[in-house]
Order: C-alpha cells, then sequence, then structure tokens
C-alpha cells in the first residue's frame, strides 16, 4: 500500500512539474510572438488609445512582474479576462469543453472498438490477405491528411450521398463525420500497435506452452495473449485519448464544431493571451490526468509493475 | 477594418480538394419555399452583439440588423431615413435631427432622444471602453431638447455626420436598459429597435433570433433568423449547395462557378465599398521617388490579375477614389498597363536595382499572397528588383501601428462613409494610419474638403487631390473586388457594399409560391 501511495505521489509531483512547465512555455511564447493590442483598435486608433488599453490589460507592466501575477492567478484556478471576450478565460474555455469531450470521446470509442479487434485478427492470420488488407488501410488511415479527408466525408457522404449534415454541432448526425475522421488517425496507429503486440506475444514460451496443452487456438489468443499485450495497447490508447482530447484544431475547423481547438486558433490569431494560456492548461492537465490514470492501470493490468 | 474574418486556415488546400471532387447534377428543386427561417453560414462566429464592441464583418452584419441607426444607407449607396425621419444643417456646426415617433425597442421601453444622445456619447466615453472610439471625433457635444428632436454641434462644420451616423459606432442601444443590466449582460442579452430581436446564442456554433413584429419598418419576410459560423470556405459552399443554409457570406471567387452550375443556387456581389491597394512607405529610397511608383503602377497589368485570379470578380480603380463613392470620377480612364513606358520612368528615375519589398500577409485580405506573386513577376519584366516577404497578422497589426513596413503592404480600406473622407483622406491623412508621405498642396486640400460643406468646392478639391495622388501614389490601387455572397434562388436580396447583411423589407424577401 505505502509503495502505491509512494508511486502515486511521485507521479503527482511529475505531474505538476509538467502543468507548470507548460503554462511557462506558452506564456513566454505568446509574449514573444506579439502584442493583441493593434488588433484590438481601429487602424486609425490614436496613440494615447493604445497606450490606455494596454494599460488596461495590465501588459505595460514589466515581464517578471506580469510572469509572477500570472502564477499566482493560475494557481487560484484563475487565468484571467479573455481580451477579446471581455469575460473570464476559465469561463469562455469550459463553454467549449463539453463539445470537445464530446467529439474527442466518441472518435476514441470508435477507434478503439474498430482497430483492437482488426490488431488482433491481423495478428493471428500473419501475412493472410485479410493482414495486408487492413494494414494497407491503417497505412492510408495514418498518413491521409486530417483536413483532407474531412472534406472528403463532407463531399461524398453530405454532398453526394445527402446522408449526413455537412457540419455543426446538434443530435448524433451531427457527430459521425468529424469523429470518424478525429478517429481515424488514432485509429490506425491503434491497429498497428495492437497487431505488433500481440504478434510478440505469440512468439512467447507459454502460448507455445498453452498450445501443446492442446488448447483451443481461441482461448490462446483470448486467455493467454490478450492480456500479455494489454500494456503496450494502453499505453497508446491512453496517449491518443490524451490527443483526441487536446482539441482537435483541423477537424473542429473543417466541420464548423464549436470546440476548443477553434477556440485555439482563434485566440493565437486574437492574441487573446489569457484564453490560449487556459486552453494551453486545461488540455495539458487532462493529458497528465490520462497518463496517470494509464500508470495506475499498468498496476492493474500486470502485478509485476506493482510490486516494482 | 479590424478583426476582419477573411482567415481561411487552410483554404487552398481546402479549394484544390473541393475542385477534384465535382458535383453530380441533381434534379432541379423549386426556386420558390414556405420555409419561414432564414439560416446564414459566415466565415467567423460573432464576437460581440453590443455594437460598439467591434467593428468586424462578423459582428456588424448581425448588429445592423439588431439595432437601427439614424440614417440607414441602402444597397444602392445612398442615404435613408432611419431612426430620423429628416435632418438639417441649422448652422455651419449644427446639425438638427427630428425623431421617428413610435418607436419602441425590443424590450418594450419607448425610443426617445436621449437614447440617441446617450448611444453616441458613449462611442466615446473613455469609461465605456467601445471600439468605436473615433467615429464621431468630430462632435463636440449633444442636445436632446424634447423627445423627438436631437442637436448635433461638431467642432468644426462636418458634411458628413449623417453619413458616419449610418456606420457602425451609429447604431442606437437602449439607454435605460443598458445602464440597468450593464455592459456585459447588454452584450449576453441585447436589444434593440431593429427587426430581428434576439433569442440565444451558441458561441461558435449559432446565434437564433426571431422577427421583431412591431417593426417600425415592417415585419420582415421570415418568422426566424439563424446565424451559423463555418470557417472554412468548402464546407461553407457544402452546406449552401446541400440545402442546409440559405445563404453564405465570403464566397470565393473559384467556388462562384460550383454554386452557379449548382440548379438551386446563385453567386450574388455587391462592389466592394473601398479598394485593395499596395500601401507605400514612401520613406523608403527608392519609393521616396514618384518617377519609381509611377513605374511600379504601369508596371502592373491589372486586367491579367481581376480575370485569373479573381475570375472576373472586380474592376481596375482609376484613382484612390472606389467606384460607388461621392466624387468618384468615372471619366478617368482605368489605371494604365504600359511596360515600356514603365522601364523608361524607372530609367529616368535612375533606379539602380536597389530591392523593392512586398510584404504579404496569407489570407488578410482574398488573394493577398497570389496577387503579390503575380505583381513580383510582373515587376521583375520591368526590371524592378521585386521580393515578397510573408508577415503574420500580428506582426502586420504591429507594422501598422510602428509604420515600420520595408516596402509595400496589402491594405484594404474601406469606405465608411460612402465617401473619399472616409476613405483615402482618413488613412492617408496627417496623422492617418498611413502617413508616410506628405505634400502640403495635397494637404491643404484634404483638410478643407474635410471642414467644407459645400459639395461644389470639395469635388473641385478632390478632382485636384486626385491628379496629385496619381503623380505621386502614396498608395498603388490594384483592384476593387465584389464581396460574393452564395444564396438559394428562392432568397431575394440585396446585398450591401459595406459589407453589413441587412435583411429589411426593402432588401430582402423568400420568392413563395
Amino acid at each position: 500500500m505505502r509503495e502505491a501511495l509512494l508511486f502515486g505521489g511521485r507521479r503527482l509531483a511529475r505531474a505538476g512539474v509538467a502543468l507548470w512547465l507548460v503554462s511557462t512555455v506558452v506564456f513566454v511564447v505568446m509574449r514573444l510572438s506579439g502584442d493583441p493590442v493593434p488588433l484590438l483598435l481601429p487602424p486609425d486608433a490614436p496613440r494615447s488609445e493604445i497606450f490606455r488599453v494596454r494599460a488596461e490589460l495590465g501588459l505595460d507592466r514589466p515581464l517578471p512582474v506580469q510572469y509572477a501575477t500570472f502564477l499566482g492567478n493560475v494557481a487560484r484556478g484563475d487565468f484571467g479576462r479573455s481580451i477579446h471576450f471581455r469575460t473570464p478565460a476559465l469561463a469562455v474555455v469550459l463553454d467549449y469543453l463539453p463539445a470537445t469531450v464530446q467529439l474527442g470521446l466518441t472518435a476514441f470509442l470508435l477507434a478503439v472498438a474498430v482497430a483492437v479487434p482488426i490488431g488482433v485478427v491481423s495478428a493471428v492470420h500473419r501475412n493472410s490477405p485479410l493482414d495486408h488488407a487492413a494494414m494497407a488501410v491503417a497505412l492510408v488511415g495514418q498518413s491521409a491528411p486530417t483536413f483532407f479527408l474531412g472534406i472528403l466525408f463532407i463531399l461524398l457522404v453530405s454532398l453526394k450521398a445527402g446522408l449526413l449534415p455537412t457540419g455543426g454541432r446538434g443530435d448524433w448526425h451531427y457527430l459521425i463525420l468529424p469523429a470518424l475522421t478525429l478517429g481515424i488517425f488514432a485509429m490506425a496507429s491503434i491497429a498497428r500497435l495492437t497487431r505488433s503486440a500481440v504478434l510478440e506475444v505469440l512468439r512467447t514460451d507459454y502460448v507455445r506452452t498453452a498450445r501443446a496443452k492442446g488448447l483451443s487456438e481461441t482461448l490462446v489468443v483470448a486467455k493467454h495473449t490478450l492480456k500479455n499485450a494489454a500494456v503496450p495497447i494502453v499505453t497508446i490508447t491512453g496517449l491518443q485519448f490524451g490527443v483526441l482530447l487536446g482539441g482537435a484544431v483541423v477537424t473542429e475547423t473543417v466541420f464548423a464544431w464549436p470546440g476548443m481547438g477553434r477556440l485555439a486558433i482563434q485566440s493565437i490569431y486574437n492574441r487573446d493571451y489569457p484564453v490560449v494560456q487556459c486552453v494551453v492548461f486545461i488540455s495539458a492537465a487532462l493529458f497528465v490526468v490520462i497518463n496517470f490514470a494509464v500508470d495506475m492501470l499498468y498496476g492493474v493490468l500486470d502485478p509485476r509493475i506493482r510490486a516494482r | 477594418m479590424t478583426g476582419m474574418t477573411r482567415r481561411e486556415l487552410i483554404t487552398g488546400a481546402a479549394a484544390a480538394t473541393a475542385g477534384a471532387v465535382a458535383v453530380l447534377p441533381r434534379p432541379a428543386r423549386a426556386q420558390t419555399t414556405q420555409k419561414r427561417e432564414l439560416i446564414v453560414a459566415q466565415g467567423g462566429d460573432i464576437a460581440f452583439f453590443d455594437p460598439h464592441m467591434s467593428t468586424s464583418s462578423n459582428d456588424i452584419r448581425v448588429s445592423f440588423n439588431v439595432y437601427d441607426n439614424l440614417t440607414s444607407r441602402h444597397p444602392d449607396g445612398k442615404l435613408y431615413p432611419g431612426l430620423a425621419t429628416e435632418w438639417k444643417l441649422t448652422a455651419p456646426t449644427t446639425w438638427t435631427f427630428k425623431l421617428r415617433p413610435g418607436v419602441k425597442f425590443h424590450n418594450g421601453d419607448p425610443f426617445s432622444s436621449s437614447d440617441v444622445k446617450s448611444s453616441i456619447e458613449r462611442t466615446y466615453d473613455p469609461a465605456a471602453k467601445t471600439r468605436v472610439s473615433t467615429v464621431f471625433s468630430t462632435v463636440d457635444r449633444i442636445e436632446a431638447p424634447d423627445p423627438g428632436t436631437v442637436v448635433f454641434h461638431t467642432k468644426k462644420p462636418d458634411p458628413l455626420l449623417p453619413a458616419r451616423l449610418a456606420f457602425y459606432g451609429g447604431q442606437i442601444v437602449p439607454e435605460k436598459y443598458l445602464k440597468s443590466l450593464g455592459p456585459d449582460t447588454f452584450n449576453q442579452k441585447p436589444v434593440g429597435t431593429g427587426p430581428i430581436r434576439f433569442v440565444s446564442w451558441t458561441k461558435d456554433d449559432k446565434a437564433v433570433l426571431e422577427a421583431n413584429p412591431d417593426y417600425w419598418g415592417g415585419k420582415i419576410d421570415v418568422d426566424r433568423l439563424i446565424v451559423r459560423a463555418i470557417p472554412e470556405t468548402a464546407p461553407r459552399v457544402a452546406a449552401l449547395l446541400k440545402g442546409e443554409v440559405d445563404a453564405i457570406t465570403q464566397l470565393a471567387p473559384d467556388h462562384g462557378d460550383r454554386v452557379n452550375a449548382n440548379p438551386t443556387t446563385r453567386m450574388i456581389g455587391a462592389l466592394y465599398a473601398g479598394l485593395y491597394v499596395l500601401a507605400v512607405n514612401s520613406k523608403v529610397k527608392p519609393l521616396d521617388n514618384p518617377l519609381v511608383k509611377q513605374a511600379l503602377s504601369l508596371g502592373i497589368d491589372r486586367d491579367i490579375i481581376v480575370k485569373e485570379l479573381w475570375r472576373g470578380r472586380g474592376i481596375v480603380p482609376n484613382s484612390m477614389i472606389a467606384k460607388g463613392d461621392n466624387h468618384f470620377d468615372a471619366s478617368l480612364p482605368p489605371l494604365k498597363y504600359d511596360a515600356r513606358e514603365a522601364r523608361d520612368r524607372l530609367r529616368k528615375a535612375g533606379y539602380k536595382g536597389e530591392e523593392i519589398v512586398i510584404e504579404t500577409t496569407v489570407g488578410y485580405t482574398a488573394n493577398d499572397k497570389s496577387m503579390s506573386e503575380a505583381i513580383q513577376a510582373m515587376w521583375r519584366d520591368i526590371g524592378v528588383n521585386a521580393k515578397v516577404e510573408q508577415i503574420e497578422y500580428s506582426v502586420r497589426a504591429q507594422k501598422l501601428r510602428d509604420k515600420s513596413f520595408k516596402g509595400l503592404w496589402w491594405s484594404d480600406p474601406t469606405s465608411t462613409l460612402s465617401d473619399p473622407d472616409g476613405m483615402f483622406w482618413r488613412l492617408l491623412g496627417p496623422g492617418g494610419p498611413q502617413d508616410y508621405w506628405r505634400h502640403a498642396r495635397f494637404d491643404e486640400l484634404g483638410d478643407a474638403a474635410r471642414f467644407s460643406v459645400d459639395e461644389k468646392f470639395r469635388a473641385q478639391a478632390y478632382k485636384e487631390m486626385t491628379q496629385i495622388f496619381l503623380e505621386h501614389f502614396p498608395w498603388v490601387p490594384v483592384i476593387q473586388p465584389y464581396e460574393d455572397y452564395g444564396i438559394q434562388k428562392y432568397v431575394e436580396w440585396t446585398p450591401n457594399p459595406n459589407q453589413q447583411f441587412e435583411i429589411r423589407r426593402f432588401n430582402f424577401r423568400f420568392r413563395r409560391t
């Protein structure tokens, strides 16, 4: 128990450091990349107006002071007021979070539901036409750019076949195309990794033993192989989940999906520091939480890790 | 204009994909409708319903329908009565407006002169922190002697006050409601006197509005208006072709053919109230030499640019005054292309192959990068050592502020008042945002025209200024493009050149069976 707590504690500390690093990098990069004030005011605004707005936003203070204020506020969950929307940044981001979680979760479930069985079947029937076909499709899925796939889906499925809406957020019909577009990349990498993980286990001595005992192939795969291949699969799946939740900028833009990715890109254009900082912080936090959960899952899946 | 959302992340690739997949012909559907709802898709979301907090085209398309102005500029370019029924210059610096009686705000409050006074004063009140604080800088004070009369006293004679009141900053907001709720709540639950009233808003998804049944200009032809944000061009066009939306904004010229080829949709446009110009930093060498700038203008084959890059959706300008504006001189020929003459002037100027830089954004104005590359090639043909450098939006905004452009850059001056004063003089005048070149006579005339209420004198002044402009080229005008929209054929609508998306009785209805 003490080991488990220690393990968890170390992980938590590391997560905290990661979040601090991420927020610092965003803080610095955003300030290096430009001043939001000229974008906020009409081009003929007098200089006095520019100075007034800079002071109003606190941008006239020295960078270290701005940084200290920023860190102190973040520790209290205050990301400042959005420069563009003029409302608290956290509230703005939380408005967009449900749409992103809905899309990310659906894409993720879709990816796992399709990819894991395909990976296992490909591994078991290695070098069969089925395996070759599946892996070729996976290769395409992994290399086709998202915007290309998205627009292709819109033109073929929505416009030509007239089946699904072209974009926007509504009932489940609206979810299918963006989730598929977003999920395909994750699907491809999970399928490929599942295949190689299962293949590796199938070559081990205990599988040979199981087969020698006369166990049916189904039982060998289901009982002896899958559980042992689970650790790498869970790792890649967790990573992909984090990626999917981090806001899918391109997919959300193509499908006019009102999520965090679109908010992020708009906020970068607007130099809306507080919102960008908040989006990145929340994405990083989600990523860290998922990684933490994956680490904990290792322990459940593999007693050897728990003991360490 | 600020914050204009012509930011298409991956337009090039999207357009290529869209072009590759041809749309199958479908049977023609009815060109009439029984719909009671108008759905409009634009390139970006609304940021503010509070009309004094934004000048972005995505916002004014909606705010000019939720609110009314004292005066109203119709698609024909003329000023018509709005919340004011008549207005007169009662002294050289005094404009008196008679207000329309019996008008009510959406919440039932009666509209009166104190709303006008507080609205306009709010625009330049430092405490209100509006983004239209410079629009009424000519106003000295406003009086509301009775509920139906407003008197504006200007610092100097201001011939354009009625025109200023028609555009952004001039939307009238309810004094009592705004005061009791505060600006944040007002922005969430806006109230105006316009033909549509607010229902709900889901950020980056859609805004729902409904017709104001008691509108003084008559109830509009639909019961509901839905405004959706579809940032990418190809999906926006697909939504129109599929019939999910009734109208789309920012239709790029290369998508126009698809929209017209589809049996149920068509493209419609208005000549942009403004120009696309290459603004010039006339302080750097060799751009301080008028002969060099004349050569640069002569070296651009604008007809090719209009035909190839804009598919014919634009016209070649003849000066710094946009077609459609007051004092546009239709007798002047379009800016000439003459490569031989250009080389000649470069030689006379003693041009030694100094580098001339165009700093371009990608997608800040439509076609900015491709036009830069075309012009670079044309200029190389006349022996100019031209270079194109790509910059990001915020860098451009920063350079505008610091006046630190290396040579030329794209600008899309909007004519906010349908008058040269609100366009080139606002930008190129002394102390203006594009003040890189001064000329004593030009400045004298510009100043005199700004404060004169004698249109004959103003016409003469702008004529003389045009001659000076065409010698010195503080801008190199390139094109006056069309602002195009895609609509279903059952939509009968006339667009406004100023990017307002007005839907009022005088310019919008559905074709019914």
